[in-house]
């Protein structure tokens, strides 16, 4: 129990500004010029209102006393403490070990605005916030996986199953099959794309130049098919297309699909000597590269890959900085290097640009010896490159390292926090239908 | 804030008519958790009417109000709860709001238990405390299984009956306990020498100085490291085959990884001798001679026998092992990297002549030199194109490498710690057990709390299946509410209600475990430090206890039933999280009180039977059960045992017998009604039984009785617990102010003279509630024993 300490020059005013409140158990005696610093607030109305109007009385707190002039307030005691703050100091700390969404709740309670809570507790706030709306994007997810029943129409059914069977591994069986299915294919079509390109496997056409083997080609068609079957159905299924078409997994995947029809496409126009052959050659050599993007496909079937690029995306100031560091360690030690190499009559270092790769291999201590220095103050300047290289990758990829462990550990807690919250929800729903029963 | 208005027993309890009356005439209630004293409206509470504070309201005679809290007054419209206060701060929330939100610096588990008691589902818990909650409570539940773990481990080495079990257990403790005893120390050592002159001896042999040649002009081993080699192996196999016989579980042996290596590191050289020998005439055969030579690689792996002897390397093969998915997340990000760049390189430089990247495989190996930063040179791009490349190919690497990293490195320092509190843990064990064997701690058996670790992995898997059934019940806990209430009435409940009780019994067995070291060395000091008094008395004790003990069972037996047919409320003390020092206590007293079992004046079988509860522990001692007695500083169990005389007889009717073996079972099946009782916090019901009735018993239990109170408290006493050291403790509460003078009268003497004074002042106005008699003193003794918490 606990009273505000009255200031003493306040002792000769009369005690009608005065109120007492019991917060859950707690009294306080509180002063009424204090309180209607802040009008709006459900103290300073209470401090108001005359105590024989007990209708506004009894609507503003839980329990009156009329013998003691105690106005009860169920409510939290801890959060009072802290929220009693405003009227004193003007701001509001929550105090470490309450929650602040809950603290929230009871600052709506006594009609205090949000903006008095300070700075420092805004930022746990909004963390906390943050938290729970990935928890219930989370829990919607969960959600529009849990009603899938309420389609009307056969083919709205239909479009539901596939869409569940393709994106949804762990819904059923079938769909787990499509999901491994589709990563071997994504496997095999990669293990065939670098295999192609080893000469042994080659063979040559009729123009004496090496082509890929047949068989090869039958299988990288295949899983072309496959993607492509894939692509579609996936495109035919999802309920909102312009999401999907947007979304950054389908258009990897689209890329990884679109070469070989253009591909395609080039070489019959090159026959049919619609478009000259040489460019065709080129256009085709060009598109080659990228396959690779099939590779990224694999992010879908890899939560690790996800959190990876969210990381990423996460963090791109940091990589900007690494980046930055890089760019101006390389500029200053290849232009110091290239001078002091000057002198010696055999150097590597031809020009300044040619010194960049130098740079770049020594600074991240990859260390090829295509180039290195040969005067002796060359040599220093290479130590002193290799050690600020350290020191500029090792700075800012701390913190990229940092919002990737953060993610990696969130993700497990986030999952299984939204699973309860959905339990939490169906028991409250429960709850509620009996409730409409009995009524 | 204290309270002071309690109702004194000597009063009658009140009329139906008078709660009925007081409940309806105010719209509050004060709820006195702890000491702290909350205000609430009836009103809110009826909003969860099936939690405890819910059934509060409904409760209207004096009997149900005590069922649920653990003292009220009706003046006041106070009800007290012996309950931790932080954690019902925000339970009384979860009333007000609806919403359900943890104390930040609450432990996860010791909230999930106050939840229990209150009756309330986890649930119910939002969101955004959740997650913090179930992280650590998954946390706690690993930490959990790798401690039932190493007790299962240490059950199993367990020695039986069989042929000379006694010899066996001492080479086992020579061969696999280095810090057992000093010749197992230089066994150790010779054996660390032994792989390290070997791996010697084996990387000297390729040398081609240091080779002979043999007829076929193919070079051979050196025969002086030949030599060197056979001794080596023999070593080996004589410690492995040692190990073998020795082990008490030749099963559990073979499978283990050390000793997998330890196979692994004889056999090829075995297979060699066996290979050649067989294969004399035709040996030029090559394929013999290459398998010849995989198996002399695999000589490689004895320097993993070195992992024997090192925490560090176990450890890290432990984080290896548990962090396979991080490892994975590595090898997938570095084998998209090299896919990625290898083609990219192999796109811009296959057009330029004499050029190294002649396929993308080829250029695979280029690509993981440089991701890994390692850069041998002998190849590199050349075009501007490929130098771009490589370029990003060298930041990737180190992006993507570094990345997972810290999470395997978090991994294993996380587990290196615990290795080494574990490793502290059991010297400090051992420690402990050589007080043992000096003969002056008495009932340091741990084997109980062995026992209960490993239920405890079973409560946990039971646990799901239950939380599910109570999903579908759409209100709070159903099952955890009612039966915590009904279980005294009757307390062979269903096997359910035992589960969950288990589950709520083996919770707070944890954290007595979770001890800061420092707790167990005051214990341990504390231990020796009384040594000396009680030794005596133990001493003289044994031939007593053999002698007496058909006239001991016997009672005993008799207690047993009365504790059943009487309220069935059994024993209690399973509950168990008692304060280090309560442990303490308890440990030293014994032999104090045991001192007075054999006094004449002890003619009541009920009180008779505190001491014979501590018998068979001295006997497991004194009959050299020493497997069983692996004391393991779990002040839970070890205060239990004394303490709850029903179980320690079960031990005594085995303990006669044969070893301690039998002793678990037997336990745990007491358990489960003892715990379901403890559940029940406050179940107490005035209880009329005979054995309260004779204060005379406290002249001979000062000193034990005053200490006892403070070591409960954190137990819940159950005034039916008819017999031993409980009962005392209760006969003190229950006792009138004027013994409660007598009492602490009689100790002035003693050497805790002190402590008991003051408690004695304390249980006069108190009388009757030990629980309050406790709590009160717990500040005062200014010791730390919150561990039920």
């Amino acid at each position: 129990m606990w009273t505000v300490p009255r200031p003493k020059y306040r002792s000769g005013l009369s005690d009608e500004e005065e109120i007492t409140v019991n917060i859950g158990g707690v009294r306080v005696v509180l002063f009424g010029d204090d309180l209607k610093r802040y009008p709006d607030s459900r103290l300073a109305e209470l401090a108001n209102c005359s105590t024989q109007n007990l209708d506004l009385i009894s609507s503003l707190c839980d329990d009156f006393d009329p013998g003691r002039k105690e106005f009860y307030f169920d409510r939290d005691p801890d959060s009072f403490k802290c929220i009693i703050d405003v009227y004193y100091f003007d701001e509001i700390h929550i105090k470490t070990g309450i929650c602040p969404i809950c603290f929230i709740k009871e600052m709506e309670f006594w009609k205090i605005d949000q903006s008095v809570l300070d700075e420092c507790c805004k930022s746990y706030l909004s963390e906390k916030e943050q938290e729970l709306k990935e928890i219930a994007s989370k829990v919607k997810v969960i959600l529009e996986d849990l009603d899938v029943d309420q389609c009307i129409t056969r083919t709205q059914r239909c479009q539901r199953f596939l869409w569940k069977l393709m994106e949804k591994p762990g819904s059923s069986l079938p769909a787990r099959i499509v999901a491994i299915a589709s990563f071997l294919s994504i496997l095999v079509s990669a293990v065939v794309m670098c295999v192609s390109t080893i000469p042994e496997l080659q063979v040559t056409n009729a123009e004496g130049k090496l082509v890929e083997h047949p068989t090869l080609e039958a299988i990288e068609t295949t899983c072309m098919m496959w993607f492509t079957a894939e692509f579609l159905l996936r495109l035919t299924s999802s309920p909102n297309k312009l999401r999907f078409v947007l979304s950054i997994m389908n258009i990897i995947d689209f890329m990884a699909i679109m070469p070989f029809y253009v591909v395609l496409s080039l070489t019959y126009l090159g026959t049919t000597s619609m478009m000259e052959l040489v460019n065709v050659q080129q256009a085709v050599q060009a598109l080659r590269i990228m396959r690779i993007a099939r590779i990224f496909k694999l992010a879908r079937h890899s939560s690790g890959l996800q959190t990876l690029t969210y990381a990423l995306k996460r963090s791109l100031k940091e990589l900007g900085l690494l980046l930055m560091y890089m760019g101006v360690g390389i500029f200053v030690f290849s232009a110091l290097a290239y001078t002091m190499e000057q002198s010696h009559p055999e150097t590597l270092f031809r020009s300044i640009p040619q010194s960049f790769w130098w740079a770049i291999i020594t600074m991240t201590t990859v260390g090829y010896g295509d180039i290195y220095p040969k005067t002796t103050l060359g040599k220093c300047n290479a130590a002193v490159s290799f050690l600020c290289g350290v020191i500029a990758i090792a700075l800012p990829i701390h913190p990229i390292i940092n919002n990737f462990v953060v993610f990696y550990n969130k993700q497990k807690v986030l999952e299984t926090a939204a699973k309860h919250e959905v339990e939490l929800m169906e028991l409250k729903s429960g709850r509620q239908a009996r409730r409409k029963s009995n009524e | 804030m204290i309270k002071t208005g309690v109702r004194l027993t000597s009063t009658l309890p009140p009329e139906t008519i008078d709660i009925i009356r007081t409940k309806t005439h105010s719209r509050r209630v004060r709820l006195n958790v702890g000491g702290l004293l909350h205000e609430v409206l009836w009103r809110t509470l009826d909003r969860l009417p099936r939690t405890r504070l819910g059934k509060l309201r409904d409760c209207s005679t004096h009997e149900s109000i005590m069922e649920i809290c653990d003292d009220y007054s009706l003046d006041s419209n106070e009800y007290f709860f012996d309950r931790h206060p932080g954690a019902f701060t925000s339970i009384l929330n979860f009333y007000r709001t609806g919403k359900l939100h943890m104390m930040e610096e609450m432990c996860a588990l010791s909230f999930s238990q106050e939840l229990d008691f209150w009756g309330i589902d986890e649930i119910y818990l939002e969101s955004c405390c959740q997650a913090r909650y179930h992280q650590k409570k998954e946390q706690m539940n690993e930490e959990l299984k790798r401690e039932a773990e190493n007790m299962r481990e240490r059950e199993g080495e367990e020695f039986t009956t069989t042929c000379c079990s006694e010899k066996r257990k001492k080479l086992w403790d020579l061969l696999e306990k280095p810090s057992s005893s000093f010749a197992a120390k230089i066994l150790a050592i010779i054996s660390i020498l032994f792989i390290v002159l070997s791996t010697i001896a084996l990387s000297l042999n390729t040398l081609p100085e240091l080779q002979d040649t043999d007829e076929f002009g193919q070079p051979t081993d050196n025969p002086q490291l030949a030599h060197v080699e056979a001794v080596c192996i023999a070593w080996f196999t004589m410690e492995y085959l040692l190990r073998f016989l020795s082990s008490p579980n030749k099963w559990k042996f073979f499978k283990g990884p050390l000793n997998i290596i330890d196979l692994l590191a004889i056999l090829p050289y075995y297979v060699t001798i066996f290979l050649t020998e067989s294969n004399k005439s035709v040996l030029q055969f090559q394929n013999v001679r290459r398998v010849v030579q995989i198996f002399r690689i695999m000589r490689i792996l004895r320097i993993l026998k070195l992992a024997r002897h090192s925490t560090g390397l176990q450890s890290l093969g432990f984080t290896l092992r548990r962090s396979y998915n991080e490892l994975g997340l590595l090898i997938l990000f570095l084998a998209m990297g090299i896919m990625i760049f290898s083609s990219l390189v192999f796109f811009a430089e296959k057009d330029e002549e004499d050029t190294k990247f002649k396929s993308i495989p080829a250029s695979f190996w280029w690509a993981t030199i440089t991701m890994t930063t390692v850069g041998y040179g002998d190849i590199y791009p050349k075009t501007l194109l490929g130098k771009i490349v490589g370029g990003l190919c060298c930041i990737a690497g180190v992006l993507v490498i570094a990345l997972p990293i810290p999470i395997i490195v978090n991994n294993f320092s996380e587990f290196y710690k615990e290795q080494k509190r574990q490793e502290k843990a059991i010297k400090r064990r051992e420690a402990l057990e050589r007080a043992k064997r000096n003969g002056s701690i008495v009932s340091m058996n741990i084997k109980d709390a062995f026992g209960r670790g490993v239920e405890l992995m079973d409560v946990m898997v039971e646990k799901t299946d239950e939380r599910r059934e109570k999903v579908q019940d759409n209100h709070v806990s159903p099952f955890r509410g009612i039966p915590k209430i009904k279980s005294p009435v009757s307390p062979r409940s269903p096997t359910k209600t035992a589960e969950s009780d288990f589950q709520e019994q083996a919770k707070p067995s944890s954290s007595p475990q979770h001890l800061s070291a420092q707790n167990l060395e005051e214990m341990y000091n504390k231990m020796t430090k009384t040594q000396s008094q009680p030794n005596v008395n133990s001493k003289e004790k044994t031939p007593h206890s053999k002698a007496g003990r058909q006239k001991t069972e016997f009672e005993m037996g008799c207690i047993h039933n009365e504790a059943y047919s009487g309220t069935a409320e059994a024993v209690t003390d399973m509950r168990s999280v008692s304060s280090i020092d309560s442990f303490i206590s308890c440990a030293t007293d014994f032999p104090e009180s045991s001192r007075f079992s054999q006094s004449p004046g002890s003619n009541r079988p009920g009180r008779v039977s505190t001491n014979p509860g501590l018998e068979p522990t001295l006997e497991n001692e004194h009959e050299g059960s020493h497997g069983a007695a692996t004391p393991k500083p779990n002040p839970s169990s070890d205060n239990a045992r004394p303490s709850n005389p029903l179980r320690s007889c079960l031990v005594r009717v085995r303990g006669g017998d044969d070893s301690a073996r039998g002793v678990r079972p037997d336990s745990s099946c007491v358990l489960s009604p003892a715990t379901s009782v403890y559940t029940t916090a406050s179940s107490r019901t005035p209880s009329k039984s005979p054995e309260n009735a004779l204060p005379g018993i406290f002249t001979f239990h000062d000193s034990s009785v005053s200490k006892f109170i403070d070591a409960d408290t954190d137990e819940e006493e159950h005034p039916h617990d008819a017999s031993g050291t409980n009962a005392t403790q209760r006969l003190l509460e229950k006792a009138s102010p004027k013994f409660g003078h007598f009492s602490s009268f009689q100790q002035g003497p003693n050497h805790m003279g002190g402590l008991s004074k003051r408690l004695g002042n304390n249980a006069l106005p108190s009388e009757g509630r030990g629980n309050h008699v406790a709590q009160e003193l717990q500040p005062l003794q200014g010791d730390t024993s919150h561990s039920s918490k």
